[in-house]
């Protein structure tokens, strides 16, 4: 194959087939999770949706490693040079550990929708930022690129996954709140609120382990119409103006480097809206998956131990960039944008965990720092990229 | 950073100063130094101190540091470019221009230092009281455990718990037996001082990952001190210096005078310079030069050729690569820079001037900007230079046209020409750069490669063109303590992110309804219950073949399961938010 149809297959595997592959298994899944509240027959058809969307997911995971071999093929090089492979790979990564992790050591598979969800949204922003394969610069052409970029790499995935469990955590508990608010303020003598309370107490867990239902139809119904109402209940909890301005705001600290770094005003400004845009339809559609969630305790044991994980693999890149930088630089630490970036992220989430192992902080105040940890992420991996480029410029090719 | 209250059980309480205060101003004093110290040992103050810290490596990172781009800062407060002369003021006055090196940032550096330390003193001191004295509790009700299995067998219950001992030890937990002491249901351990009976045990207790978890994270921030500590020596220790040498010219001897930027520490004295001699025989640079390839115009080598010669010794070739810097008798030389050195010879009435390779600098463009400076004519003779490396002739006009490409196929120098006062030593000025304040233009014009050109009663001419390569050479000997700091401060962490402290009870009854054995294997941890729920069905099954093949049964059934704790293989993780410290009595 020539170097060119090499070029044209690596982009084709990726966009469109790995991304719809991994829309596709995320539907499946999400689909899966609203059945678990369903009766006998839409149980099992959530049960072969959940199959589809696993086979999916890993058909999406092979088109995905293909994508990255079959660049390396065309540049003749690992693909760990620029921006867009850097994104590209943190996806990967993030899927790949996500669903690992919530498949086979949590067994949580019903959140892996969301984890690709997640997956899917960062491969659509590493195609903002596509460039075509080519070959390395000198000063990239050694075994520490893999190292270095490739932890850090694989803590953004990480960090990411993290992210998703944060904000579906706080999503969630939000609306369970708000839902005993209400109930709290009807006052015991409703039934309707008592039956609410009950439905909370027999799915502390969320529809992970549904109860077998009773025996007579007439139960059944009712039941079934008492969690239809919880559910919306849930929902309502969580105002859709507020979080979608919130969202829009909160993705806007970040995606304003899409709009400053574009020549033209219009091409800036369209790229913002879409990125904030899309982040709050996938808020929006968050919200409607709320009532589906595991308990807000396992979202945040969730969120702690990815971000842990992930923590760990930041420092060591980090170790490793500053090792690489004194042998090709000639100096191990410059506050260049790119270590000053890793810094701060490096202190962001060194904040996170302070918080949570010394002052017991968990739950929403632990959820809201890693959520700003990782805007923290985000926002120093574009500047340093975008805005203010220093020595690691070799990103934006 | 640190915890100023670790895990409840971890830490008995710190004690208080058990001096009065003295009266009078003294006593103001003193309780004002106590009010401080309190201050910093708060979580939350090194919390602040670090954000404070983070903010301004922002403004760092946002503002040009003078250190790394003195040039942009000069433009900054000349108010060329920038936000303008008045805000460049107020930044200087707040340093920062300069953040790395203020005051203000070493003071909150000093704050943090001495936060983490008022942090760390009661938790290191509780943590070794911890080691030495805890024993896990003997109890009373093993029902209320996290994680809890009975099994039965024909063992005896001594015999059980003998096994359990020495499968215990065996996973290095620390093991304590005894009868079931009603005062010691309290739980807590360091009241539990049963004394050792020679009494049958009627309980196996064991804990295990105390030392390693609040252990692990004291390494973690005490590796700050290490790392603090090699920086300071690094900084008082280090030299860098950074010089540009021209292929087949002479280069240069390490000694102080011979940089063009130098940078010695505090402590490194010029007699600390080895004197080896560095030539650069050649400098190979290549391009991806076919502009529809992939990656068009990217260079894919950088490489010199260099010879060194030691005081003492024969001369050797070295290679220079990017990622492969050479070690010269314990120096770094880093190759950082590179760039055309075209020849420039200068005559003025027939009397040669300048002769000499000059070194300029790319530009954004892909010109080579450099100057020339010829004091020795009268009036000086200055030069601005910018060399093109690729400028072809148009086929029209037999014009020259400047590509921006980097390869010397058609090189292109373009100068122009200044007389008056060159103003050397008077005032500041780099070596590519000519400070035109006193001087007067004279037109300019273009020279190819070999050519000469006569403007006025100057001469210049353009002779041969050559490469030249930017080096540094630097000698940081805190790195090897530096990487020291690094190794703690990783396994610190990860020791403090995995180990996780936990309890764990065997107690073997004799049943007299069936006259067999009933085991109980119960535990719970303070950290990481979804780990600790594995490692407790893995040790329950451990043990029951433990037990199985210690006292294999004559007759009888083979230890089995009872109704247990959930399989965690096979059921959801149950509720418990995750690294909670459990407390429970
Ligand atoms: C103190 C030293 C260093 C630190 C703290 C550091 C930090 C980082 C961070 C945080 C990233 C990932 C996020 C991002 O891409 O913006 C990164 C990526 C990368 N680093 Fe470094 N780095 C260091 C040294 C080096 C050196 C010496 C090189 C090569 C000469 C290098 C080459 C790269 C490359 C190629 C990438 C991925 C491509 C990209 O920029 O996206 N880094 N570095």
């Amino acid at each position: 194959m020539s170097q060119d149809q090499l070029v044209e297959l690596s982009r084709l595997l990726y966009s469109p087939t790995t991304l719809l592959l991994y829309l596709g298994a995320a539907f499946f899944y999400l689909y899966a999770l609203t059945t678990t509240v369903g009766r006998r027959e839409e149980r099992r058809r959530g049960r072969r949706a959940q199959l589809v969307g696993g086979v999916l997911a890993v058909i999406g995971i092979g088109t995905h490693v293909a994508h990255e071999i079959v660049r390396g093929l065309a540049q003749d090089r690992l693909p760990l040079g620029n921006m867009f492979e850097v994104t590209s790979l943190m996806a990967l990564v993030g899927v790949v550990t996500g669903l690992v992790y919530l498949q086979f050591v949590r067994r949580r598979p019903e959140l892996n929708g969301f984890v690709l969800l997640g997956g899917s949204l960062v491969l659509a922003l590493a195609l903002l930022m596509y460039a075509d394969p080519g070959p390395l610069m000198p000063i990239l052409d050694t075994w520490w690129r893999p190292f270095h970029v490739s932890l850090l790499v694989a803590a953004m995935g990480i960090f990411a996954a993290a992210f998703v469990f944060n904000a579906l955590y706080l999503l969630r508990d939000t609306a369970e709140r708000s839902v005993a608010a209400a109930t709290t303020a009807r006052s015991g003598g409703s039934t309707v609120g008592a039956a609410y309370i009950g439905d909370l107490e027999q799915r502390p867990d969320g529809p992970g382990d549904p109860t077998p239902h009773g025996e007579r139809p007439d139960d059944d119904e009712v039941e079934r119409e008492h969690a239809r109402a919880y559910r919306d209940e849930l929902r309502k909890g969580i105002p859709v103006l507020r979080l979608a301005v919130g969202t829009f705001l909160g993705t806007s600290l970040v995606s304003w480097v899409f709009w400053y770094s574009e020549a033209s005003t219009a091409a800036g400004v369209s790229r913002f809206l879409s990125v904030n845009l899309v982040m709050v339809a996938t808020a929006l559609l968050a919200r409607w998956f709320v009532p589906f969630l595991p308990a807000t305790a396992t979202l945040d044991g969730l969120a702690h131990r990815t971000i842990a994980f992930a923590f760990v693999l930041w420092t060591v890149g980090t170790i490793a960039g500053a090792m690489w930088a004194e042998i090709s630089w000639g100096r191990f630490w410059g506050w260049d944008p790119k270590e000053t970036g890793a810094f701060l992220t490096w202190i962001a989430y060194a904040g996170y965990l302070h918080a949570r192992a010394t002052r017991g902080v968990r739950g929403r105040r632990a959820a809201w720092i890693g959520i700003a940890a990782f805007v923290v992420l985000m926002g120093t991996y574009l500047i340093a990229n975008y805005v203010v480029v220093g020595l690691h410029s070799y990103a934006e090719l | 950073m640190g915890a100023s209250a670790p895990p409840p059980q971890a830490n008995p309480p710190v004690r208080g100063s058990r001096r009065p205060a003295p009266a009078g101003p003294l006593g103001f004093v003193w309780s004002s130094v106590v009010m401080g110290w309190r201050w910093l040992t708060r979580m939350r103050t090194a919390l602040y101190l670090l954000g404070a810290l983070a903010l301004m490596s922002v403004i760092g990172t946002l503002v040009p540091q003078e250190p790394n781009v003195p040039s942009t800062v000069l433009e900054w407060r000349e108010g060329e470019s920038g936000p303008g002369v008045l805000v460049s003021q107020l930044l200087d006055a707040f340093g920062a221009f300069d953040v790395y090196g203020s005051p203000l940032f070493n003071a909150l550096l000093l704050l943090l230092y001495l936060s983490l330390t008022a942090c760390l003193i009661p938790r290191i001191r509780a943590w070794i009281r911890l080691v030495r004295r805890s024993q896990p509790p003997l109890i009373r009700h093993l029902g209320r455990q996290d994680a809890s299995a009975d099994l039965v067998t024909d063992a005896t219950p001594d015999q059980v718990h003998a096994t359990a001992t020495q499968l215990l030890r065996r996973r290095r937990w620390r093991v304590r037996t005894g009868p079931i002491d009603p005062s010691a249901t309290a739980g807590d351990a360091a009241s539990a001082a049963t004394p050792a009976h020679a009494r049958k045990p009627d309980q196996v207790a064991a804990e295990k990952g105390l030392v390693s978890r609040e252990g692990g994270s004291l390494l973690f921030h005490l590796s700050f001190y290490v790392l603090l500590g090699a920086i300071v020596f690094g900084q008082l220790m280090t030299f860098e210096g950074q010089r540009g040498v021209v292929e087949g010219e002479p280069g240069f001897r390490d000694t102080a005078v011979s940089y063009w930027s130098y940078a010695p520490g505090r402590w490194f004295g010029e007699g600390d310079h080895a004197g080896w001699r560095l030539d650069l025989d050649e400098f190979h640079v290549d391009w991806v030069r076919d502009p529809m390839a992939a990656g068009a115009g990217q260079p894919t080598e950088f490489r010199s050729e260099v010879t060194i010669t030691p005081e003492e010794g024969e001369p050797y070739e070295a290679t220079i690569d990017s990622n492969r810097p050479i070690d010269v008798e314990g120096m770094q030389v880093t190759q950082l820079d590179w760039g055309y050195a075209p020849r420039v010879v200068v005559e003025v009435d027939g009397e040669v001037v300048h002769d000499g390779f000059i070194t300029p600098q790319v530009e954004d463009g892909g010109a080579y900007r450099g100057a020339v400076k010829a004091p020795a004519a009268d009036p000086d003779v200055g030069l601005e230079i910018f060399l093109y490396p690729f400028a072809p002739d148009d086929d029209e006009t037999g014009r020259p046209i400047p590509t921006g490409a980097p390869w010397d196929d058609a090189p292109m120098l373009l100068f122009r020409q200044w007389r008056g006062d060159l103003q050397l030593g008077a005032t500041q000025q780099t070596l590519n750069e000519l400070d035109t304040s006193a001087l007067e233009s004279e037109g300019g014009a273009y020279l190819r490669l070999g050519q000469r050109i006569e403007v006025g009663d100057v001469t210049i001419a353009f002779p041969e063109l050559r490469r030249w390569a930017g080096l540094q050479v630097s000698s940081r000997p805190a790195i090897p303590a530096l990487l020291g700091g690094a190794v703690l401060l990783v396994v610190g962490l990860v020791a403090s992110l995995y180990a996780y402290r936990r309890r764990l009870w065997v107690l073997a009854r004799h049943d007299e309804e069936t006259g067999r054995t009933v085991v109980t294997v119960a535990g719970r941890a303070f950290q990481r219950p979804e780990a600790f729920e594995v490692e407790h069905a893995e040790l329950f099954e451990e043990l029951s073949t433990a037990v199985e093949h210690d006292h294999r049964p004559g007759e009888g059934t083979p230890p089995g399961r009872q109704p247990g704790p959930p399989d965690p293989t096979d059921t959801p993780h149950p509720n418990t938010p995750d690294d909670h410290e459990v407390v429970r009595p």
